[in-house]
């Protein structure tokens, strides 16, 4: 009998441990305010989504011709019908804003535009806005699980000390992959209702979204367990993003310039060192062009760096996206390891 | 100190010394020095020392809360390696803190999920603990708004709500009321008498000599005195008196080794 209840007493404590801390994360979220502030974002976007409106041809593009005409607001446009007849596309839509409160003419298509909100959503607001807040914020959630006052208790149960953190760290992760998901699903459907555009590229936001903070929050982590200071875990997880980002670009930057002057490279020993800080550190910088690749943002915008050219240069975009990943496992794991060495 | 170590006991700790390296590393603290004691099944066992002693950090050891730097620690019979025996243990934190944003109910049943009890079980039993603690009518409000003897109160009924085997509580009482106090003492003659363990870590004097079967005095990381309650106090103790206790134990504490 007493062996029987001692089997029920170790009834999946792993996975019971594992799912109070991600639910608790979730409460965390709440009481600290970040899960109003992006739900408030989130629910601001859609809203803002949801009184999209877009007249004019069903498609200025003609046939499968490539886009070629001008846009109304062009200075050459003074007379449309003579431009017409002279064979010239002239873009007549207008996306609207408010019902009809705000008026934005069509630069070139109906489907471009539609397009390009989305960009503004996907990489201003929720890329830039979004994961900074969540960043930010989230990057208090472990110091304070981890005061000693508290987490004593905790170390104290039966599960493993690494299952405290991983509970934590997927706890956030499922929590900004809410988000994420209200915000693109929310935005995608109210424009697509709207509008009658239909762009499933958009919904790859939700998945890059979640790539890009998981890797930066697991930095957070390493620095929750080696401080458990909020001060040092959000301004280090800035920092860290600022110095990785600028150690992307930069190596893009320092081959592109040694191409583009012609030059064989004068320093081997820096090129070395770039690169290897580059495959080393995380890569926000082709996070980001990945991102606005995969959402074809390169009708709008200008290219980052020129991955094509920098492929003579060893980049790989394969390779970038999972030398990051694996930078986040190496520190999820160091922390993990840290965490259980240390005295509480 | 020669002690008899019984591998068939509630806690064992052979040798076991702890230092924590201070000013980036250079020096180091001793916080305990190769202490050697035994703690049987259905004991009530009290620590206790002056501050700075090792009492806690000894518990701690017991509680894999932190590392020994040297030594042997058994809990429950098994390596302290062995964290499925810690689904049997109830820890009271001298100074307990739980997260803020959460209420009564959800510590006690959060803690002991995590203990592995299934959730109807760990249900029933949070309620009738806190009930019993007297939080009966606080259940569903968050703990920020509560005072230290609440939180110690709270802290005991997730502490039990596993009915662990060994009980391990770091200065429980205090900022308790005269009732929670009573509950306390309660809680630990029915662990007693159900053949759990419970080891009691306080500075009161009064407790430990009401309370517990026998003691361990802790001076500068080492074991200063071991064994019962009457055989430091002496012969003459009587009920309701702990003059000749507090004359021992400041004697020990003074230096005197026993």
């Amino acid at each position: 009998m007493q062996e029987r209840s001692d089997n029920m007493l170790m009834d999946r404590p792993i996975r019971s441990t594992f799912a109070w801390l991600v639910v608790d994360t979730f409460r965390q979220a709440r009481a600290n305010g970040i899960l109003y502030v992006l739900l408030a974002i989130s629910v601001i976007s859609i809203a803002v989504c949801c009184t999209v409106g877009v007249s004019g041809a069903e498609s200025l593009n003609i046939g499968g011709d490539p886009d070629d005409f001008l846009p109304r607001i062009d200075p050459q446009v003074t007379d449309t019908a003579r431009l017409e007849q002279s064979g010239v596309v002239v873009a007549g839509g207008t996306l609207t804003l408010g019902f009809g409160a705000i008026e934005v003419p069509v630069a070139r298509t109906r489907n471009g535009a539609v397009h390009f909100l989305q960009l503004l959503l996907a990489g201003g607001v929720a890329d830039t806005l979004g994961l900074m807040l969540a960043l930010i914020w989230t990057a208090g959630f472990l110091p304070t699980f981890l005061d000693p006052r508290s987490i004593s208790v905790l170390l104290a149960k039966p599960a493993p000390r690494w299952v405290l953190l991983a509970g934590k760290y997927v706890g956030v992760l499922l929590f900004v992959l809410c988000y994420a998901v209200l915000f693109v699903v929310g935005t995608w459907l109210a424009i697509g209702v709207r509008t009658g555009i239909w762009t499933p590229a958009y919904l790859w936001a939700v998945p890059l979204l979640l790539l890009h903070f998981s890797i930066f929050f697991a930095f957070s982590v390493l620095l929750a367990v080696a401080t458990r200071s909020t001060v040092v875990c959000v301004l280090g997880s800035l920092v860290f993003w600022v110095v990785a980002w600028s150690m992307n670009f930069g190596r893009h930057a320092f081959f592109s310039a040694t191409d583009l002057a012609g030059e064989t490279l004068k320093s081997p020993l820096l090129a070395w060192v770039v690169d290897a800080g580059y495959w080393i550190l995380p890569k926000p910088a082709d996070l980001g062009a990945l991102f606005y690749n995969t959402l074809g943002a390169g009708d709008h915008f200008g290219k980052l760096f020129d991955a094509e050219a920098l492929a003579a240069h060893g980049f790989s975009m394969t390779l970038s996206i999972a030398s990051s990943v694996a930078f986040a496992a190496v520190v999820l794991i160091a922390s993990m390891r840290s965490f259980g060495r240390e005295d509480y | 100190m020669d002690v008899r170590l019984n591998a068939r006991a509630a806690a064992v700790f052979s040798k076991v010394s702890k230092r924590f390296r201070v000013g980036l590393g250079t020096r180091s603290i001793t916080a305990l020095d190769e202490v050697s004691l035994s703690i049987a099944w259905g004991e009530v066992f009290g620590l206790i020392g002056p501050n700075r002693a090792g009492k806690t950090t000894l518990v701690k050891k017991l509680l894999s809360i932190c590392h020994p730097t040297s030594g042997r620690i058994m809990r429950m019979e098994s390596s302290i390696s062995d964290r499925s025996t810690l689904a049997r243990v109830g820890y009271v934190h001298e100074n307990p803190a739980f997260p803020r944003y959460l209420n009564a109910r959800q510590v006690v049943e959060g803690y002991g999920r995590m203990t592995g009890l299934p959730r109807r079980e760990v249900r029933e039993r949070s309620e009738e603990l806190l009930h019993r603690v007297g939080l009966a009518d606080r259940l569903d409000e968050r703990i920020q708004n509560f005072s230290k003897g609440m939180l110690q109160r709270l802290a005991l009924a997730q502490a039990l709500v596993n009915d662990p085997r060994l009980l391990v509580l770091d200065e429980p009482a205090e900022g308790m009321d005269l009732p929670a106090r009573r509950l306390l003492d309660d809680v630990i003659e029915e662990r007693r008498n159900a053949g759990h363990t419970v080891i009691l870590v306080s500075h009161a004097l009064t407790d430990v000599r009401r309370l517990c079967d026998r003691i361990a005095v802790l001076r500068g990381g080492r074991v200063a005195y071991m064994g019962t309650v009457a055989g430091l106090a002496g012969q003459d103790m009587q009920d309701n008196d702990d003059s000749p206790l507090e004359s021992a134990v400041e004697a020990l504490y003074a230096g005197a080794q026993r």
